[in-house]
């Protein structure tokens, strides 16, 4: 009835974790029970829970994040604690104990904290800066969220049910198999990363639809911010590299559920397929999150040197060579695993090359600084320390990208001191820079400047004196991981790392009082003018904090920074523009949607970590009824009408009046412009007006794109399993093998009902958009036969090789063929799913545009199978059988 | 939002998938599915017959001929099925898809690249690997 899950999941026996436990599960209550004494329930789902505010949304990932680093942190604290005294000694943490420590470390600062506060940045400040009023997706938006918030729950739970993985943050194979791992953690990290995985391939789909379709009229791709390109490049990677991580954990999933042999050391399984294609994402992934954090410097640089961002289009061109380069450098994680030399050679080489493109940056923000006058605010003061401790990073990553010395240094805390370096003073520090940078436009005051300034310095020295033993103690031969070590001369320097620590802990407690004592005298630091640092992008010609709709009318941007162009047009004339000319505009509907899929989530992840079968088919069809009633809305958006907007519109205006007119005091004597300003910073980047961009793309492109860039990634799902099964066609361990196994007669007419019924989907297609039901219905029906029929075939050549003892946990081959043949077929089965709402959609709802948008998104997915389909027949079916 | 609805004759870009303005006729619509479907019909067949061992076809070059006719039908559903084209209209559209495959490429021809090394310098042969064969 409850699968694995029984009291002995429960830490009875360990001090540590029960008390830890104990202690959370009271916070937890006392602060359930306390927003229901309060009556804050309703507040919270109708503003936070259920909003589809990207500002809302933005703000939620920021908590979670600044949540988790708490978590994340006290693992860190844990684990300096334990090696500072275990010299000779067990210390006070057992092994067991320890290896779920820096697995779970490592897995919640790179997915837990890192990656929600970029994600949360973004999604705060890039539909402001466009100066469009949301993101392309807003339900889909809350849907990641509340996607991330599940596999945080369900990697907090590990810690009173069950147990974490000990394999380390990536879960390598063969310790992460089956065999080696036979307990419940390693099934909470990879239940809980695919989960969330799916709420960031989310984001990254309707962040580069919205960069690429949604910006303000006049904001062609070359006047955008420099955030925006970074998020554009960054969500373009994860689109393109999220994908290879959820296929290598589907693989380690499917032969940890189904006996398969992707990575095991038996039956031609290869762990070391595992290692390659996770670092195909892994290496991505470490510019998904830096790149963000590069746009947040380069806006915190630029704002607070009163210059405009030094070398506008190298750093474009910076940003996107590096978008690519980081697919080309991923076997510097695993030099030492025995590639060769001309392999090793080339990866190391692509490896000094992207640090070209990242010390353009660095110089650009040099120069940008120089000759300006620097405002040394707490953001600047981040974004210094970056540059200075980043540069560090960035040499000791050089030195390692030569294969000679990795071979040396591979696995010691000499790489765990560098990608902290990186990490810590490159993302960790960005994400605190747009934290309070930012902070004063989300909530209308700023963040406490005394407090900030000692939490910085608390970090930076606590950084340096925490990480630079590390470099020390890694040449001199010390491994990462150890839970005790019996060489005396570490010890000094693993008591100076655990004072470091200590210090970085002084920090996180200065940036809590700074938030606590910020929103106690809040009157005091509150902003009236919507642009308290002299801003020069366009979320600061909104008020502090935006309203909902963020501009009641859609700036007009004629040059790059777009706002100080206004502005100093205004400066000039002293006065605000006329009163613009405001249209009823429409807002998404808040959504249940995110919240309940969510549930849903936890409830299959847990299930499924637990062997609960009958609870997974309950939160698999949840989750698809929840998406069903979704689709099944009739009404998305409300109106808000010229008068609303007007009045809304109008205090904003007069807090600039009084600006203009000097009337406000305490403020720099600089004055404020209006939304429809027409003036050109930069005389020499003008484009021709007409030749210009106008405005966001109609919903019909936008959800066509959208899709398009997910059908991408799904290309780039099946490009992971096909990869493995190229690499494991010949393990077939004593097995059949693909000549003699395949039947191609069956494969001719799966091959054929697939291309008819693409047929029949196009014909469909053309008579829905003639709007006759009719034929649309008869079209989709035999579009859904002929895929049943497909299906038919298929399930029945599987059984049929089932019988004859090939399944896949015969040998490795099998395992490859079966996963990547059935991952199409899956596809199928959902395309019949989706059709079939569909189709009743049509009959009830008939043509209305958002269902005629599916019926375009679907016909894309109907026909991209059959690219799929054909790059399956050929590589597995006929090149198996060939001559 | 109607707003955006209003604006679609605007933009530059056409949605993926929607063919191009001008070809909206019923009948222009199912011959250009018709012709797509033969040519991708056509092409599986050749597929089919090259894999079947006909000796018209030097041996080691099928695997190449397999790819080129692969490569060629999946072009064909692009173009008649997905309707990308080359126009400025799809240049987003394209851009997309060439990204896609890049990746794609990099992706598999990596892997295979980095493995096969790995398997010659660092795996013993695969019989001796095989717990299923091992003496």
């Amino acid at each position: 009835m409850l699968g694995k899950l029984s009291w002995s999941s429960l830490p009875l026996n360990q001090p540590i974790p029960l008390i830890t436990s104990i202690v959370l599960i009271v916070i937890i209550i006392a602060t359930l029970a306390w927003l229901t004494a309060k009556h804050h329930w309703p507040y919270l789902w109708n503003e936070w829970i259920t909003s589809v505010d990207h500002k809302r949304i933005g703000i939620m990932y920021c908590v979670l994040a600044l949540v988790m680093l708490l978590r994340g942190f006290s693992d860190a604290i844990m684990m300096r604690a334990q090696q500072a005294i275990a010299l000779h000694s067990p210390g006070y943490l057992p092994p067991e104990h320890f290896d779920q420590i820096f697995s779970a470390h490592g897995t919640i600062m790179i997915f837990f904290v890192a990656m929600p506060f970029m994600i949360g940045l973004m999604n705060f400040a890039v539909p402001l800066q466009l100066g469009v009023r949301d993101v392309a997706f807003p339900t889909f938006n809350l849907v990641s969220f509340w996607l991330t918030a599940a596999a945080v729950l369900l990697v907090n739970m590990s810690l009173f049910v069950g147990e974490f993985a000990e394999t380390g943050w990536l879960v390598y194979p063969p310790l992460s198999e089956l065999k080696f791992s036979p307990g419940v953690g390693v099934d909470y990290y990879l239940w809980a990363i695919q989960i969330s995985g799916i709420g960031t391939l989310i984001t990254g789909i309707n962040f580069v639809t919205t960069i690429l379709k949604i910006r303000a009229p006049g904001m062609i791709l070359t006047r955008m911010p420099i955030f925006c390109w970074t998020s554009l490049a960054a969500n373009l990677l994860i689109v393109a590299a999220f994908p290879i991580l959820t296929a290598s954990l589907g693989m380690l999933l499917l032969d940890r559920y189904l006996d398969f042999h992707f990575f095991t050391v038996g039956a031609g399984g290869n762990p070391m397929m595992f290692v390659n294609l996770i670092w195909a994402w892994g290496h991505p992934e470490v510019y998904i999150l830096i790149l963000p954090a590069f746009g947040v410097f380069s806006e915190v640089i630029s704002t607070f040197s009163g210059k405009p961002l030094f070398g506008y289009r190298s750093m474009v061109v910076a940003t996107m060579a590096i978008c690519v380069l980081s697919f080309l450098v991923w076997l510097h994680h695993f030099f030492t695993m025995g590639a060769g030399a001309d392999v090793n050679g080339f990866f190391g080489i692509m490896t000094m090359i992207i640090a070209v493109p990242t010390g353009v940056k660095i110089f650009n923000w040099l120069f940008t600084m120089w000759g300006g006058r620097v405002r040394f605010e707490v953001p600047m003061l981040w974004a210094i320390g970056f540059m200075i401790t980043f540069v560090i990073g960035g040499m000791t990553g050089v030195l390692l990208a030569a294969p000679p010395a990795d071979f040396v240094l591979h696995n010691s805390v000499f790489l765990v001191a560098h990608f902290h370096n990186v990490i810590i003073g490159g993302v960790l520090f960005g994400a605190f820079a747009g934290y309070t940078y930012w902070f004063p436009k989300a909530f209308g005051f700023r963040l406490d400047d005394r407090l900030g300034k000692a939490s910085f310095w608390f970090w930076l020295v606590g950084f340096y004196v925490a990480f630079m033993p590390l470099y020390v103690l890694g040449l001199e031969g010390m491994t990462r991981r150890m839970q005790h070590y019996d060489v005396p001369e570490w010890q000094p320097w693993l008591i100076v790392a655990a004072v470091g620590a200590v210090l970085i802990l002084i920090g996180i407690c200065c940036q809590v009082a700074q938030l606590v004592v910020s929103i106690r005298n809040r009157e005091s630091l509150r902003d009236h003018t919507g642009d308290l640092w002299d801003g020069r992008t366009l979320e600061w010609i909104t008020t502090s904090p935006p309203p909902h709709f963020n501009f009641a009318v859609m700036p007009n941007v004629t040059g790059e920074e777009a706002y100080w162009g206004m502005k100093q047009k205004a400066l000039e004339q002293r006065r605000l523009t006329e009163l613009p000319d405001y249209k009823t505009i429409e807002m998404p509907h808040n959504s249940a949607t995110g919240f309940v899929t969510a549930f849903f989530a936890v409830l299959t992840g847990f299930a499924l970590i637990w062997h609960i079968w009958w609870m997974v088919i309950i939160g698999l069809v949840g989750a698809f009824a929840t998406f069903v009633a979704f689709a099944w809305r009739d009404v998305s958006e409300f109106h808000l009408s010229p008068e609303e907007l007007a009045e809304a519109d109008h205090r904003r205006r007069e807090a600039r009046v009084a600006l203009v007119e000097g009337r406000e005091p305490g403020i720099t004597p600089v004055e404020y412009s209006d939304v429809p300003a027409h003036g050109t910073y930069k005389s020499g980047f003008h484009m021709d007006p007409d030749a210009g961009y106008k405005g966001p793309a109609s919903k019909r492109i936008t959800t066509a794109y959208g899709f398009w860039i997910f059908l991408l990634s799904d290309f780039v799902l099946f490009s992971g399993f096909y990869a493995s099964y190229a690499v494991l066609s010949h393990a077939t361990a004593g097995g059949p093998a693909a000549k003699g196994l395949f039947d191609l007669k069956i494969v001719v007419l799966e091959t054929s009902f697939l291309l008819l019924s693409s047929f029949a989907c196009g014909m469909a297609t053309i008579a829905s958009n003639v709007r006759n039901m009719l034929w649309t219905q008869v079209s989709y029906l035999i579009t859904g036969l002929l895929g049943a029929g497909f299906l038919f075939l298929e399930v029945s050549e599987f059984g049929k090789m089932l019988a004859e003892g090939a399944g896949p946990s015969r040998s490795a081959f099998l395992s490859s063929f079966f996963a990547l043949v059935g991952l199409h077929g899956l596809h199928v089965t959902v395309g019949l799913l989706w059709l079939g709402t569909m189709m009743a959609q049509f009959w009830a709802k008939g043509f209305r545009p958002d269902i005629m948008r599916r019926g375009l998104c679907f016909a894309l997915f109907w026909h991209a199978l059959d690219i799929i389909w054909v790059g399956i027949f050929t590589n597995v079916y006929l090149l198996g059988t060939s001559p | 939002m109607s707003e955006y609805e209003t604006e679609s004759g605007l933009g530059d870009d056409s949605a993926p998938g929607d063919q191009e303005p001008g070809t909206h006729s019923v009948s222009e619509g199912v011959r250009n599915y018709l012709i797509g479907v033969a040519l991708a019909a056509g092409l599986t067949a050749g597929s089919f017959w090259v894999a079947s061992g006909t000796s018209l076809i030097y041996v080691p070059g099928v695997p190449m001929a397999l790819a080129a006719l692969a490569i060629a039908q999946m072009g064909v559903h692009l173009a008649f099925f997905l309707h990308i084209t080359t126009g400025p209209d799809n240049a987003n559209n394209a851009l997309a898809l060439a990204f896609g495959v890049l990746i794609v490429g990099i992706v598999i021809a990596g892997s295979l690249w980095i493995m096969y090394h790995l398997n010659v310098n660092m795996m013993a042969p695969n019989y001796m690997m095989d717990v299923h064969t091992q003496p």
